[in-house]
C-alpha cells in the first residue's frame, strides 16, 4: 500500500472569501467564539503582523485594510468533499482527512497512472488548475503521510526504515500528536520525535495517554487501521457569497463555471449526470431569483453544463444585485438517458393554479409573471413590491387606494371636496427617499374617490396619486 | 377645507402639554428636558409635563430645566400596563409624588434591570394626588372591545380624577379619530383632554427619533417599517397649529389639568436619619459632644487654643447650614470600619476639617497642613458637604453590607450613574441603524475611538475605507454627532450611598441593579445634589489595602506596632528624600511617568509640597500652561507676582499660579465678578462639558470678567483653558490632601522598609502602575534578596523570611522576599491552601507525598511543575513534570518509584527564563536581555545603566522589554514607552508620526529597540524616538509583557 496525502494549508481561505487577491491581507476568525479573534491571517497579512489569537481590533490597528470572514467550517467540509470528488478519478479509495487534507490510495493507481512522478503530476496540474495550492507526499502509512505532507513536501517512501528516518527529525509540534500531548511533552524537555520514541512505552504511555501513544504507533504502521471510504453523495449543492453585490450576469461568471466544475467532478465521482439542476441568485431583503436549467439527457461535462448555465443566465434579467449564488441539484440520474415507452399514454388533468403558474412561467419566461405583496414602510410608493408573494407582512390597517399610480401627477381639475385627511408621511431620509406629503381622500366633479395630496403644510400643489374603487 | 376649518385661527388657545417623554426614556425619547423646555417656553405653554416611561430618573434635569422660566414643570410618568392601558399619571401633591415613587418602584423592583412590569391589579389604590390620562392611541388600530373594557375599568378604577387623552398626529383620518375618541369618552363618562404624546421638541429630530426605534428594536432603520412614527407630529407644536386640529374646549382642559397639578420638586422633604442621635440630645449637641469626646485622643496635652478656636467656628458653620447630620452619618461608617480594623481615609471638602480630624474620618491634621476649612465650605457658597471615604479594596464590602444592614435596604441604596452616548457607542449604534456590516461597525468604532478632538473625523473615516462623501455617511455623521451624549442607560455608581429618615421610594423610585441585592435610585449624584440629598462616597482603594498588610508586617517581623496611619512619623527627612530622587517606584499617586519626571524639578520638601505634587500632573494645570510658571517660581528664577491682594489670599500658597480647581473658582469670583452660585454652577458645568459643550456662555462671560477687573486677555485665556482643563478630570486641593497623605505614608514605609511594603504591594495586586515585575527588581536592585515560589517554603501570599534562619524572630533580622504561590499564573488559592495546609502537618518528603496528601489534580501538579515551584522535591523542571506527569490520580500509592528512569535533558537558562515569564511574568534566574546581550552588543544597543552618564543630545541605540505603553490624555498624539533591559529602565517618546509609520512595531513589539536623542533636562532622561526596530527575532516565542494604557 501507498498512502498519498494532499494538503491544501488555503482550504480555509478559498472556502470563506469567495475571491480575495493573493497580495490583500485577509484573515479568518473563529467560527464560535465570542471575541472575534483571528484564527488564522494569510501571508499578506502576516508580513503586517496579523497572528493568529489577536482580537479584530487589534488586527485592524496593525492592517486596517484588513478583509476578515469568519471562518465557516461547514464551507471548508463541503469544499473538501468537492476535492475528493475531484480525486476520485484517481483512486477508487479517498479519504477525508478534515480541516484540509485527503488521502489517496496510490498503490493501486500506480500501475493505471503510469508511476508516481505521473500521477504526482497529474494530480499537481489538475489542482492548480482549479486554483488549489498543495502540499503532497507519499508512504506506506496514512498517518505518516499525513505528517509528511506538512514537513517534506514531495516526498515519496516506500520503505519503513526511510519513513523512520525521516520522522526522527519532525519537531512535535508537527508531529499530529494531540496539543496537550505536545505540550506535556515539551515543558518535559523533548523537542522531537526521535527523543519520544527513545522513551519507555509503559511510561511514556502513562504521560501522553493511549490516544497519544496510538497516534505514535499509527505513523511507524504499528497500528492497524482502517481508512474509512469517501462516497460521492447523492445530492449536489453549492453556495457562494459575495463580499460586494454583483451587477448584471457578466460578473457572475466566474463563480458559476467554478461551481459547474465543482458539479461536473462530482457527477464524474458518481459515475453520473444531470438532467436538471437550479441556481439561484440572492439579492438584498431575502428576495431571490431562480433559474431552472433543465436539458434534454443527463449530461456531466463541465464545458456542456457551463454553457447551458450560462445561457440560461444571460437570458434572465435579474431585477436586482445579487449577493449570493447557489447550485442546486437534487436528481443525479444515471448517465444513460432512460428509454421512453411509445405508447405511455398522457394522462389528462385539469389545470390547478401551481400548474397554471408554471405553465406561464415556462412559456412566457419567468419575468412576465409578477404578484403583489406589502411592505412595511409608511411610503406609499413603497408600500409594496412585486415579488414571489411567499412572505406577506402585515397589510397597512390605513386606508390605501386599489389602485396605485406608478407615479404621481398633478391632479387636474383640482378636487372639489375633502372626504378626509390630511394623512401627514414624512419617512424615507435613510435612503434618499424622504418624503413630506399631507395625503387627502377627495371626491371629483365625476363623482370618483381618489388620493391626493399636498406638500405637507401647503395649500396647492395638488398631486393625484391613486383611485379607490 | 374640512380638515383645516376645525378651531378658529384669530385666537392663539392657551396649552399644557400633559404627556411629553425626554431622552430619559431611554431609546424613545429623542430631546433633553433642557431642550423640551426651551421649545415649550418659546412656545409660551403654561406647563410642561415629563412623563418618562415608568421613570423619574430625568424629573430633575427637567425641573432644572424649568426653574426660573415661565413654563411650569408637572411630575408624571407614563405607565404601560402589560395587560391593561397605557396610562399618564400627573402629580397633583405631595401624596401623589410619594404614590407615583411607590408605583414605579415596585414595577422596576418586579422586573430585570432597565425594564418592568405593572398590570392593572398594581392599580389598585393608586389615584389620590394623582391625575390620571388613558391614552388609547389610534382607535383605527386597535379593538373596539377592548376600548371599552379599558374605558369602563378607568373610569371605575379613577373615578373623578381620569380623562381620556386625544392625540392627533395628522393621522389618516383626524376628524374621523375625534369623534370616536370623543364617543368614547361619553360612553364611560370621562372628559377628553388634547395631549400631544411628545418624543421631540422640534421636527427635524425626526430622524434620530427613528434611529433611536431601530436601536431599540435591533432593526436597520431601513427595515423597522410600521415600527416607526409615520411623520414627525410627535413634536412640541405651536398653540396655532394645535388650535387648528383640537376643538377649544380640549385644548382649555388641559390647562385645567395643570392647574390642578401643582406639585414642585422643591417641597419634597428629605430628612437625615434619625438614629444618629441619642435620644433627647439633637444633632448639634452630639456633634459638640463627639468632637470633645475624641479632641483628647489627637491631642494628649490639651488642645491648642488656636485649634480649639477652629473647632468652635467649624460647629458653628456646621450649625448654621444644618450638616451635623451628615457629618454624624460619616463618622457613624468610619467608627465601623475602625472596629473592624479597615483602615479608611475621608477626602474632599467637608473632610478637611478639625471637627473631621477629632473624629477620626482623616488622619491630615487640618492646621498643620495648612489647610482651612473654611477655605472649602463657607455659608455663602450653597455647595453641599462632599466627604469621600476611601476603604480597603478587599473590605469594603463589609462597610456596604454594615450601611444595608444599620439602615435597611428602603431606606439606604446606591445612586445611580447616568450612562450616555460616547462617540464610539454612538457611532456603533447608528451604523447599526443604518444597516452597515458588523465589519463596517469595527471599522467605524476605531474610527471614532480615535477621534482625539484634533484630527477630523473625515479623515479618520476615510482612513478606514468610509466614503464621506455618500448619502449615508454624510447622515451617520450628523447623527452621531446629536446622539453624542445622550443618556442611553442608568447604571450604579460606585460607592455612593444615599440614606434617609424616610424610605427612600417615597423620595425617588428605586430599581434593581445589575449585581444581586444591590438596589440603586433613579437619580445620579448631580440629581442629589440638587435635591440636596445626602450622599455618602464608600470607595475602595488598593493603596489601603497595601497599607494594612504593611502594618501587619511590621508588627509580625519588625515588631512595630502602629494603629493607624496616624502614627507613622511625619516629615520624615529620609522619605522626602527618596520622593526628590523620584525613587518612587509603588508608592501612591506620585509613582507614574509623569510623576517621576516632575519630582526631581517640583523637589517636595514637605507636605503641601506632595498635596501641589500630586494636583499638578494633571490635565487641568498642563492644559492650562500652569506647571512651568509655578515650577519657576519654585526654584526662585521668577517672583511671584499679584495683580491685586485678592488674588493673592488665593494664590498665594501656590506661589500665585493657580492649581487646584478650587483656587480657579475662587478666583472668578473674587477677580472676574462670578457670584457663589454662578461660580458653582460652572464647576458642574465642568465635568459635563466635554459632553455636552455649554461652556461657551461662560467663555465669554470668564473674559468679559476678567477684563472689567483689569486682567489681561492672556491671564484670562489661560484660566480658561485650564477650566477646560479640569473639565476631564478635575483635581480639587481638598482630594489631594487626602492622597498626598497616603503618598507620603507609602512612600516613608518604602523608604525604611522597603522589603515590608513591595511584599504587602505584590499581596495586594493587581493595583498601581508597575506590574510585579518592576516591583521585585525595584527590590532587588536595592539589594534584598527575593526567593522563588516553592511548594516546601511558599504559601499563597508572598512573605518574609530571615535570609539566615538562626535569626527568626529576631525584629533586627535580614529579611529577604519569598514569592507566593499567588504569583504562578492558573493557579487558584485553593491549591496553596491545601500545600501550605499539609506542609504544616509535616515536611513533604517527596512528589508522591506531596501530591497525595495535598491531593493535587494533574492540572495543578503540572501548573507547580511548569512554575519550577517542586524543584525542591523532584529536580529541574523537565524532570518535574516528567514524575508529576506519571502519577497517577486513582491510584497515588503507586508513585512513581517503580518506573524506569527516563533520560531527561535539564533545561537551559533561556529555557527556565522563557518558563519563569510565562508562568510568574517575571524571572529571578536572569533578565531575558541577558541571554541576548552579546547580539545585542553586535547590534550597537546601549545598555540602560549607561545612560545616566551620557550628555544630552547624544544619539544612541537602546534595546529593551515594552513593559508600559502609555498615551495620557494631556500630551495629544504622543505616546510613552518603557523599555526595560537587565540593568534598568528607559522612557521613550514616541511621536505620533513615528507610531503611525512604523505601527506594526510600535504596537506589536514584545523586545523593541529604539534609535533616537537622549534628552536630559533637570534630572529626568528620556530618549526620543526616532526609529523604531522589532528586535522579536532575538528572543523567539516570548510573549508580551507590556501593560497598554489608554
Amino acid at each position: 500500500m501507498l498512502w498519498a496525502c494532499l494538503r491544501f494549508p488555503g482550504l480555509a481561505f478559498a472556502a470563506a472569501f469567495a475571491a480575495l487577491p493573493e497580495d490583500a491581507p485577509g484573515a479568518l476568525l473563529e467560527d464560535n467564539a465570542r471575541r472575534r479573534t483571528v484564527a488564522i491571517a494569510n501571508p499578506a497579512a502576516q508580513k503586517l503582523g496579523v497572528q493568529r489569537g489577536q482580537s479584530v481590533a487589534a488586527a485592524r490597528a496593525l492592517c486596517p485594510n484588513l478583509a476578515v470572514r469568519p471562518r465557516d467550517k461547514a464551507a471548508e467540509g463541503h469544499l473538501l468533499a468537492e476535492l475528493a470528488a475531484w480525486c476520485y478519478q484517481f483512486s477508487g479509495h479517498v479519504s477525508l482527512a478534515p480541516p484540509q487534507c485527503l488521502l489517496l490510495e496510490a498503490g493501486a493507481s500506480l500501475r493505471l497512472f503510469d508511476g508516481w512522478s505521473a500521477l504526482s503530476g497529474k494530480l499537481g496540474q489538475g489542482l492548480a488548475a482549479l486554483g488549489h495550492v498543495h502540499t503532497l507526499a507519499a508512504a506506506p502509512y496514512p498517518a505518516a503521510a499525513w505528517v509528511l505532507a506538512a514537513s517534506f513536501d514531495g516526498c515519496v517512501v516506500q520503505y519503513p526504515e526511510q519513513v523512520l528516518r525521516l520522522l526522527d527529525d519532525i519537531a512535535l509540534t508537527h508531529s499530529g500528536l494531540p496539543a496537550r500531548n505536545v505540550q506535556a511533552l515539551r515543558s518535559m524537555g523533548f523537542r522531537r520525535l526521535r527523543e519520544v520514541f527513545a522513551l519507555p512505552r509503559p511510561e511514556l504511555t502513562r504521560r501522553i495517554g493511549r490516544e497519544g501513544m496510538h497516534w505514535l504507533d499509527r505513523l511507524r504502521g504499528h497500528a492497524n487501521e482502517t481508512i474509512p471510504a469517501w462516497q460521492p453523495p447523492a445530492t449536489f449543492f453549492q453556495r457562494i457569497e459575495f463580499d460586494e453585490e454583483l451587477e448584471g450576469s457578466e460578473p457572475l461568471m466566474f463563480p458559476l463555471r467554478r461551481m459547474t466544475q465543482a458539479l461536473a467532478n462530482m457527477l464524474a465521482a458518481r459515475d453520473g449526470g444531470v438532467q436538471l439542476f437550479r441556481l439561484r441568485l440572492e439579492h438584498a431583503r431575502e428576495s431571490s431569483t431562480d433559474i431552472q436549467v433543465g436539458m434534454a439527457a443527463p449530461q456531466r461535462e463541465a464545458a456542456h453544463l457551463f454553457e447551458l448555465a450560462r445561457t440560461r443566465l444571460e437570458r434572465s434579467t435579474l431585477h436586482a444585485p445579487v449577493r449570493a449564488i447557489e447550485l442546486h441539484a437534487e436528481q443525479l440520474p444515471t448517465f444513460r438517458p432512460p428509454l421512453r415507452d411509445l405508447f405511455d399514454p398522457v394522462r389528462g388533468e385539469g389545470l390547478d393554479w401551481s400548474a397554471l403558474d408554471e405553465r406561464l412561467r415556462a412559456r412566457m419566461g419567468e419575468s412576465a409573471l409578477r404578484q403583489l405583496s406589502a411592505v412595511a414602510d409608511h411610503r406609499p410608493e413603497r408600500a409594496w413590491r412585486r415579488g414571489d408573494g411567499s412572505t406577506s407582512p402585515q397589510a397597512d390597517p390605513r386606508p390605501r387606494p386599489l389602485w396605485l399610480l406608478h407615479r404621481p401627477r398633478p391632479m387636474r381639475p383640482t378636487p372639489t371636496r375633502v372626504l378626509a385627511g390630511p394623512e401627514r408621511i414624512e419617512s424615507g431620509w435613510w435612503d434618499g427617499g424622504d418624503l413630506r406629503r399631507d395625503y387627502y381622500i377627495v371626491g371629483t366633479r365625476q363623482g370618483q374617490r381618489a388620493w391626493a395630496y399636498l406638500p405637507a403644510g401647503s395649500h396647492d400643489g395638488w398631486m393625484l396619486h391613486g383611485w379607490f374603487a | 377645507m374640512k380638515g383645516q376649518m376645525a378651531g378658529n385661527d384669530d385666537v392663539v388657545p392657551s396649552y399644557a402639554e400633559l404627556h411629553a417623554l425626554s431622552d430619559f426614556s431611554f431609546q424613545r425619547g429623542a430631546s433633553s428636558a433642557r431642550e423640551l423646555f426651551d421649545r415649550a417656553r418659546s412656545l409660551r405653554y403654561q406647563a410642561l409635563a415629563i412623563t418618562d416611561e415608568c421613570s423619574l430618573a430625568g424629573i430633575v434635569r427637567a425641573w432644572e430645566a424649568a426653574k426660573g422660566g415661565d413654563c411650569r414643570l408637572i411630575v408624571g410618568s407614563e405607565i404601560r400596563l402589560h395587560d391593561g392601558p397605557v396610562l399618564v399619571l400627573l402629580v397633583e401633591d405631595h401624596a401623589g409624588y410619594s404614590a407615583l415613587c411607590q408605583l414605579i418602584t415596585r414595577g422596576r423592583r418586579a422586573a430585570p434591570k432597565g425594564e418592568y412590569r405593572l398590570g392593572m391589579t398594581d392599580m389598585k389604590g393608586i389615584g389620590e394626588g394623582l391625575c390620571v390620562l388613558w391614552a388609547p392611541g389610534p382607535l383605527h388600530r386597535g379593538d373596539a372591545a377592548q376600548h371599552e373594557a379599558h374605558g369602563a375599568w378607568v373610569a371605575s378604577t379613577f373615578p373623578g380624577r381620569a380623562w381620556l387623552a386625544v392625540e392627533l398626529h395628522r393621522g389618516p383620518d383626524d376628524d374621523a379619530e375625534l369623534e370616536a375618541l370623543r364617543t368614547l369618552g361619553q360612553h364611560h363618562g370621562l372628559p377628553c383632554v388634547a395631549a400631544g404624546d411628545v418624543h421631540m421638541h422640534i421636527r427635524q429630530r425626526r430622524a434620530l427619533h427613528d434611529v433611536l426605534t431601530a436601536i431599540r428594536i435591533n432593526t436597520p432603520v431601513a427595515e423597522a417599517g410600521h415600527a416607526l412614527f409615520p411623520n414627525g407630529e410627535r413634536h412640541l407644536r405651536r398653540r396655532e397649529v394645535l388650535g387648528r386640529i383640537y376643538p377649544p374646549d380640549l385644548l382649555a382642559e388641559s390647562t385645567r389639568i395643570a392647574a390642578r397639578c401643582l406639585f414642585r420638586m422643591d417641597a419634597l422633604n428629605y430628612v437625615y436619619p434619625r438614629e444618629l442621635v441619642p435620644e433627647g440630645s439633637t444633632p448639634a449637641r452630639h456633634l459638640r459632644e463627639l468632637t470633645q469626646t475624641h479632641m483628647g485622643n489627637r491631642w494628649p496635652n490639651g488642645v491648642p487654643p488656636a485649634m480649639a478656636a477652629t473647632i468652635e467656628r467649624e460647629l458653628a458653620l456646621i450649625a448654621e447650614l444644618k450638616y451635623e447630620a451628615f457629618f454624624l452619618t460619616v463618622y457613624d461608617i468610619v467608627r465601623f470600619a475602625r472596629s473592624k480594623d479597615i483602615l479608611c481615609q475621608g477626602r474632599g471638602s467637608a473632610a478637611n476639617s478639625v471637627v473631621c480630624y477629632c473624629l477620626g474620618i482623616t488622619e491630615v491634621d487640618p492646621a498643620n497642613a495648612g489647610l482651612l476649612f473654611e477655605r472649602f465650605i463657607s455659608a455663602e457658597r450653597n455647595e453641599p458637604p462632599d466627604i469621600d471615604v476611601d476603604f480597603e479594596h478587599e473590605r469594603r464590602e463589609e462597610v456596604i453590607q454594615y450601611i444595608y444592614g444599620k439602615y435597611g435596604r428602603e431606606r439606604a441604596a446606591l445612586a445611580a450613574t447616568v450612562i450616555t452616548y460616547r462617540s464610539k457607542s454612538a457611532a456603533r449604534d447608528v451604523g447599526r441603524a443604518l444597516g452597515l456590516s458588523e465589519d463596517q461597525l469595527d471599522q467605524l468604532s476605531h474610527a471614532y475611538s480615535h477621534a482625539h478632538g484634533e484630527v477630523d473625523i473625515g479623515v479618520r473615516l476615510r482612513e478606514r475605507g468610509f466614503d464621506t462623501s455618500s448619502r449615508t455617511i454624510r447622515q451617520l455623521v450628523a447623527l452621531v454627532e446629536e446622539l453624542r451624549g445622550m443618556p442611553r442607560h442608568l447604571s450604579q455608581h460606585v460607592g455612593g450611598f444615599v440614606i434617609a429618615d424616610q424610605p427612600l421610594y417615597s423620595l425617588v423610585p428605586v430599581e434593581n441593579a445589575t449585581m444581586d441585592d444591590r438596589t440603586v435610585i433613579q437619580w445620579d449624584k448631580d440629581d442629589l445634589e440638587s435635591m440636596r440629598l445626602l450622599k455618602v462616597d464608600c470607595l475602595a482603594l488598593g493603596m489601603l489595602t497595601c497599607l494594612r498588610k504593611t502594618l501587619d508586617l511590621l508588627r509580625d517581623h519588625r515588631g512595630i506596632h502602629y494603629q493607624r496611619l496616624a502614627d507613622i512619623p511625619i516629615g520624615d527627612k529620609a522619605t522626602y528624600r527618596m520622593i526628590r530622587a523620584a525613587d518612587t517606584i509603588g508608592v501612591f499617586q506620585i509613582e507614574s511617568r509623569a510623576q517621576m519626571s516632575m519630582l526631581p524639578r517640583l523637589k517636595p520638601k514637605d507636605y503641601y509640597d506632595l498635596v501641589v505634587q500630586v494636583a499638578i500632573v494633571r490635565p487641568g494645570p498642563i492644559q492650562g500652561g500652569m506647571v512651568h510658571p509655578y515650577l519657576k517660581r519654585r526654584s526662585g528664577e521668577e517672583k511671584p507676582d499679584y495683580p491685586s491682594d485678592k488674588v493673592r489670599e488665593v494664590l498665594e500658597r501656590t506661589l500665585g499660579v493657580p492649581i487646584f480647581q478650587e483656587q480657579v473658582m475662587r478666583l472668578l469670583m473674587v477677580a472676574a465678578d462670578f457670584t457663589a452660585g454662578e461660580a458653582d454652577h460652572l464647576r458642574r458645568s465642568m465635568a459635563a462639558w466635554k459632553r455636552h459643550g455649554g461652556l461657551e456662555h461662560f467663555e465669554q462671560r470668564i473674559f468679559e470678567g476678567f477684563a472689567k477687573n483689569n486682567y489681561s486677555q492672556e491671564f484670562a485665556a489661560r484660566i480658561f483653558s485650564q477650566i477646560q482643563g479640569f473639565g476631564s478630570y478635575g483635581f480639587p486641593e481638598s482630594h489631594a490632601a487626602g492622597f498626598a497623605l497616603l503618598a507620603y505614608i507609602s512612600s516613608y514605609i518604602k523608604c525604611h522598609h522597603p522589603e515590608v511594603f513591595t511584599c504587602a504591594l505584590l499581596n495586594s495586586q493587581p493595583m498601581g502602575f508597575y506590574a510585579p515585575a518592576q516591583l521585585v527588581q525595584d527590590l532587588r536592585r536595592q539589594g534584598f534578596e527575593v526567593r522563588p515560589s516553592d511548594v516546601t517554603a511558599s504559601t499563597w501570599d508572598c512573605s518574609l523570611e530571615p535570609v539566615h534562619a538562626r535569626d527568626g524572630g529576631h525584629p533586627k533580622a535580614e529579611l529577604a522576599l519569598r514569592l507566593g504561590m499567588r504569583m504562578i499564573a492558573g493557579l487558584s488559592s485553593d491549591v496553596a491552601q491545601r500545600v501550605s495546609d499539609a506542609r504544616a502537618q509535616a515536611p513533604f518528603s517527596n512528589l508522591d507525598d506531596l501530591c497525595r496528601r495535598a491531593a493535587l489534580s494533574r492540572s495543578e501538579r503540572e501548573r507547580l511543575a511548569d512554575a519550577g515551584a517542586l524543584r525542591m522535591l523532584s529536580g529541574h523542571r523537565h524532570r518535574a513534570r516528567w514524575e508529576s506527569a506519571g502519577i497517577e490520580r486513582d491510584l497515588p500509592m503507586l508513585g512513581t518509584t517503580g518506573e524506569e528512569r527516563a533520560i531527561l535533558r535539564p533545561p537551559t537558562v533561556a529555557e527556565n527564563v522563557f518558563a519563569d515569564y510565562a508562568t510568574h511574568g517575571l524571572s529571578l534566574t536572569a533578565h531575558p536581555l541577558s541571554l541576548v546581550r552579546g547580539q545585542l552588543r553586535r547590534r550597537r544597543a546601549c545598555v540602560a545603566s549607561q545612560l545616566p552618564s551620557m550628555e544630552h543630545g547624544r544619539w544612541i541605540r537602546h534595546a529593551g522589554l515594552v513593559t508600559v505603553r502609555q498615551r495620557p490624555e494631556t500630551a495629544s498624539g504622543v505616546t510613552f514607552l518603557t523599555l526595560e533591559d537587565e540593568t534598568g529602565q528607559v522612557n521613550v517618546v514616541v511621536r505620533r508620526d513615528i507610531a503611525e509609520r512604523q505601527r506594526e512595531v510600535f504596537l506589536g513589539a514584545v523586545l523593541m529597540a529604539v534609535d533616537g536623542e537622549l534628552q536630559a533636562v533637570e534630572g529626568v532622561r528620556h530618549l526620543i524616538a526616532r526609529r523604531l526596530h522589532d528586535y522579536g527575532d532575538l528572543l523567539p516565542g516570548f510573549g508580551p509583557v507590556s501593560r497598554d494604557f489608554h
